[in-house]
């Protein structure tokens, strides 16, 4: 009796396992012959990828499954929190053979790994018709998150033009826009600030007027994060961190100007603005105790969800607003294949897979920020998320210079970034604290040869 | 023959603490030295793969003259001695309040231990969250009491406050646990005697007792001051050094040093520089602690 059980349940299985592997197998040739490239070309390969804690790359893993079954790659992943990438990623690239054969990069490090040779040029594989995806459509990738996240020296070494080489491309990208809560503007009959004078304007009237809530979020922790919030004011005021001869342009009265308007600004913030990290910055907005947001678009993907957000279908969206001018952030994650890698090929497929049209197109459906011209302009996206028409118009606007990103800037970005700091919590005044940043940060561009 | 035993008899303690040397400089003196050596260099995290450069004592001369070092300086020195005193302070007085037996004394014990034991991230993450000024619960049961809001963290002049009550809410239940030990190996018969000689409790306890604690309270000062001296994870988390740099201390300005502005061989220094404050502060007290043995 047993036996004849088992003897059942066996054959059941084998053919079970028969017309399984049948069916995968006539998908998989049904693909290749409508693609007509060779997806599958390093099937059984394993590739180890280094990725940041963030919405787009969050958006990206429920789909990698599809890419594991379509080329018989595995795919894995080391997820890490974004600012601690960094040292995991220049000790494994500075091994003879590392483990990570496709990286993200914060685009401030690009300039960093591409000049130690830690980053393969991408043009080869690209050119190369057996490797290069006949309709990824290169040119559709937002031309300032390109330029932003994937050339090397080109102008003033970090930028594209003349002689600069592709380390990357974006995914992960992001610009400024303002983010605000409709709802409040709306009762209140508030004009959506079009320009620096009316955003102060709007936030000094909320946080006076309206009870429990304030008018502006922005992040000010002593370092990275208060430098990070300072330079989105800094562009539209039309100020830099180095003029055109590397010489220090941060006490400059245009760049003074923008930090004393931040300082103003933080009047009308929650308390605490000044431990805020993007964390803190998100919470106050999502959790509806501030009203605008003007900081990375990626934002846009989480003020949506009603998971994580109080205010999903109270939001509003609009462009940077004018000083000078609009120019907006350019920033966010940029991948990179390192020189070391040992499966390079595989991971330049899973690469173009990632930041392909239709992949894309899934991303943003799960949360995920747009970085092609084509799903941005897209009407029908447009009708789904508002922000992408906004989008649509400040691209254009794009400062791919809005930082320098030189191999030095970690240092150079820390030290200003606790003088912000210091402005915002009233410890020193804006003249003072920058004029007090001359001497050590020339002192570290004498050092790295930039000026004498 | 006698004598080559008598050689072998002297070499052989030689012998026997051999490995535990060999091991003891493979692992502790020849670290220590490559990182002083690292000090007089100059090496980027991102050139890790590049010989560092000899720069002489220039990474020394720029941490002496940087203002965000001196002000790490005597943060790091507010900071220790503040948690070393309240916590000498308040764990011998909750020492002394639990010494005799108090209903539920054991209860109280494992009550007290439970912060020791919590990883320094999760208290780092914790405290945070209590502090934070919109939600945490410590501005909202002011709120109740009709006190304005605090802006624990974001203040530079609250900021150091808020960890040094952290790290005591942390630290005083070790320093409590040691105290009670010593306490405890107080003979009983120096207690009978002072009450035949009708002792108070205040006598008993200035000349009896805290002179007994002495060396206890040495030992515990010690592990505490070079502990607080670390003590980096905390502040990474709940501050990471702001507002400005007024919670930088040092073993955090070294960690900056090294893995934000990738200066490894001015790190070193830095760390050169916090090893040898460490060191004379231990001997300092250690030495002391010896004396009032002798005597």
């Amino acid at each position: 009796m047993m036996k004849k059980i088992l003897m059942i349940l066996m054959v059941l299985l084998a053919v079970c396992a028969v017309t399984f592997a049948q069916g995968q197998k006539a998908e998989a040739e049904v693909k290749e012959s409508v693609e007509g490239f060779d997806w599958r070309q390093f099937e059984g390969e394993t590739i180890v990828t280094c990725f940041p804690n963030h919405v787009t790359y969050n958006a990206l893993m429920p789909l990698i499954p599809e890419f594991e079954a379509k080329t018989g790659i595995k795919v894995e992943v080391d997820l890490l929190q974004y600012l601690k990438m960094h040292d995991k990623q220049v000790l494994e690239m500075s091994k003879p053979s590392g483990d990570y054969d496709l990286i993200s990069m914060v685009v401030m490090w690009k300039t960093e790994y591409a000049t130690a040779g830690m980053l393969r040029p991408l043009e080869p594989y690209f050119e190369n018709p057996n490797l290069a995806y006949p309709d990824y459509d290169f040119d559709d990738l937002v031309p300032a998150y390109v330029e932003n996240t994937g050339y090397v020296g080109g102008d003033k070494i970090y930028l594209g033009g003349e002689g600069a080489t592709l380390y990357g491309v974006p995914f992960g990208a992001e610009t400024s826009i303002m983010i605000y809560r409709q709802d409040i503007f709306d009762e209140y009959n508030i004009k959506v600030p079009d320009t620096y004078d009316e955003l102060m304007a709007a936030a000094k009237f909320i946080t006076e007027e309206v009870p429990g809530v304030y008018g502006f979020t922005s992040r000010g922790a002593s370092g990275h994060q208060a430098m990070a919030g300072y330079l989105l004011h800094a562009s539209p005021f039309g100020a830099s961190v180095f003029d055109e001869n590397w010489e220090p342009a941060f006490n400059s009265p245009k760049a003074i100007a923008a930090l004393e308007w931040m300082k103003e600004m933080f009047k009308y913030g929650p308390p605490g603005m000044t431990s805020f990290g993007q964390d803190g910055q998100f919470q106050a907005f999502l959790q509806g105790d501030a009203a605008i947001y003007l900081d990375a678009s990626v934002f846009a993907g989480k003020a949506r969800d009603p998971q994580q957000s109080t205010v999903y279908d109270k939001l509003g969206y609009a462009m940077h607003p004018l000083k000078e001018s609009r120019l907006s952030e350019s920033g966010g994650f940029g991948l990179g294949i390192p020189a070391n890698a040992s499966n390079p090929e595989a991971a330049f497929l899973f690469m173009q897979w990632m930041t392909s049209k239709e992949v894309e197109r899934k991303v943003i459906e799960n949360g995920g920020a747009p970085f092609r011209m084509s799903s941005v302009s897209d009407p029908a996206l447009q009708a789904k998320y508002p922000d992408f028409a906004v989008l649509a118009k400040q691209l254009p606007h794009v400062n791919p210079d809005w930082r320098p990103l030189i191999p030095e800037w970690g240092e150079i970005n820390n030290m200003l970034g606790i003088a912000v700091n210091q402005v915002l919590t009233g410890e020193k005044q804006p003249q003072q604290a920058m004029d007090e940043m001359v001497a050590p940060v020339r002192e570290i561009m004498v050092r790295a040869g930039y000026i004498k | 023959m006698s004598s080559a035993k008598g050689l072998a008899t002297r070499k052989s303690p030689y012998l026997f603490i051999l490995p535990a040397f060999a091991i003891l400089v493979g692992v502790l003196v020849l670290p220590v030295f490559s990182g002083i050596r690292l000090g007089f260099f100059e090496w980027a995290l991102r050139d890790i793969g590049k010989d560092p450069e000899f720069v002489g004592l220039r990474n020394f001369m720029d941490i002496f003259r940087s203002e965000n070092f001196h002000t790490s300086i005597r943060v790091t020195l507010i900071f220790t001695f503040s948690v070393v005193v309240l916590e000498l302070f308040i764990g011998t007085v909750l020492a002394l309040l639990l010494e005799k037996g108090v209903p539920g004394l054991r209860f109280f014990r494992t009550i007290f231990i439970l912060p020791v034991m919590i990883a320094p991230v999760v208290v780092g993450v914790v405290w945070k969250f209590m502090y934070n000024p919109s939600y945490g619960k410590i501005n909202y049961f002011l709120q109740v009491l009709g006190i304005e809001p605090v802006g624990w963290l974001s203040d530079p002049q609250m900021a150091l406050i808020s960890i040094i009550i952290t790290d005591v809410w942390q630290w005083t239940p070790f320093v409590f646990l040691l105290i009670l030990a010593g306490l405890q190996g107080v003979p009983q018969e120096l207690n009978d005697a002072s009450k035949v000689d009708g002792a108070n409790y205040l006598q008993t306890l200035v000349h009896i007792k805290l002179p007994c604690l002495s060396n206890v309270i040495a030992v515990t000062a010690v592990l505490r001051l070079i502990d607080a001296f670390r003590g980096l994870v905390v502040m990474l988390i709940m501050t990471n050094g702001g507002p400005g740099v007024s919670t930088e201390i040092l073993s955090l300005h070294l960690y900056k040093t090294a893995f934000t502005d990738q200066r490894l061989g001015k790190a070193s220094a830095i760390a050169v520089v916090l090893l040898m404050i460490i060191t004379l502060l231990s001997i300092f007290f250690i030495t002391r602690s010896m004396k009032d043995e002798e005597l």
